[in-house]
């Protein structure tokens, strides 16, 4: 993801890209930062392509933990009305 | 009396300013790139502990949310990565001076010029990756529990996001401008 931002100032810098020699230092500056910039978020717009691409019904949450959280339910709530039956007994 | 604690209140004002412009520009320099990349990373990171954590958490019972979501990390590993252009490109503006110009007023312009382009980065980008992460957080969880939900959320990461940018700009426009006096 950084390796095209790096590049590009790499290159600026070291006067690999063409028309990079002439340019003063302060346009140097400006420009081999702003196409940094630029290229990370294109980058990133790639990335938000491809997750928006991605089907959402190829994961499935894992069959035992289901299983196992709806008895862990049932049992929380078979034990909650067990409690109420002795504190009528004492009345 | 009055005089002499007037004269002793202006020499303690005139050495307080004279220790500020006797710092050398190259400290200044180099504590401006050093918090470009320490605070930009410490925002970065940050943000994707609040949203790795979250998104983890929430992909045990969805795990379909785990693609979408990796979207929020990504914005704030940016965050990151702007520090380390930024960085980069201070960097490459340090030269060295001869020895009787290192106070002259264009070395010192030079030297607050790196010293401010690396506090805007980093802080701009600090409180970046601190709201996305929180944004990431709180979408991992609303698209759990509803997915049409995550879309509109993605619109509120993206101005977050966009603050972080804001800063990068200040500071690459800030550093540009960076010019030492020639060796002559």
């Amino acid at each position: 993801m950084w390796a095209a931002s790096l590049a590009i100032l790499y290159g600026f810098n070291h006067n690999l890209l063409p028309g990079s020699t002439n340019l003063s230092p302060y346009s140097t500056t400006l420009v081999s930062g702003f196409l940094a910039v630029i290229s990370v978020n294109i980058v990133i717009v790639f990335y938000i392509f491809m997750a928006m691409r991605e089907p959402a019904d190829k994961h499935v949450p894992d069959p035992k933990f289901l299983a196992e959280a709806k008895a862990s339910m049932k049992q929380s709530t078979g034990e909650s009305q067990q409690p109420n039956k002795p504190i009528k007994k004492q009345d | 009396m009055d005089a002499m604690s007037s004269s002793a209140m202006l020499s303690e004002a005139s050495s307080w300013s004279r220790a500020l412009v006797k710092i050398s520009p190259y400290t200044f320099s180099a504590v401006g790139i050093a918090i470009s990349i320490g605070v930009s990373v410490l925002g970065a990171a940050w943000g994707i502990y609040i949203t790795g954590s979250s998104l983890i958490g929430a992909a045990i019972k969805e795990p379909r949310i785990t693609s979408k979501n990796l979207i929020s990390v990504i914005f704030c590993e940016a965050v990151a990565i702007y520090g380390v252009i930024v960085a980069i490109i201070l960097q490459t503006k340090l030269e060295s001076v001869p020895q009787a110009s290192i106070y002259a007023p264009e070395s010192l312009r030079a030297g607050y010029a790196i010293f401010a382009s690396g506090i805007i980065v980093g802080f701009a980008n600090l409180v970046c990756g601190l709201c996305v992460g929180i944004i990431g957080s709180s979408c991992a969880l609303s698209d759990a529990q509803n997915s049409t939900l995550f879309v509109k959320i993605l619109v509120i990461e993206i101005f977050g996001s966009a603050l972080g940018l804001f800063g990068v700009i200040v500071g690459i426009i800030m550093s540009a401008q960076a010019s030492w006096p020639s060796k002559v």
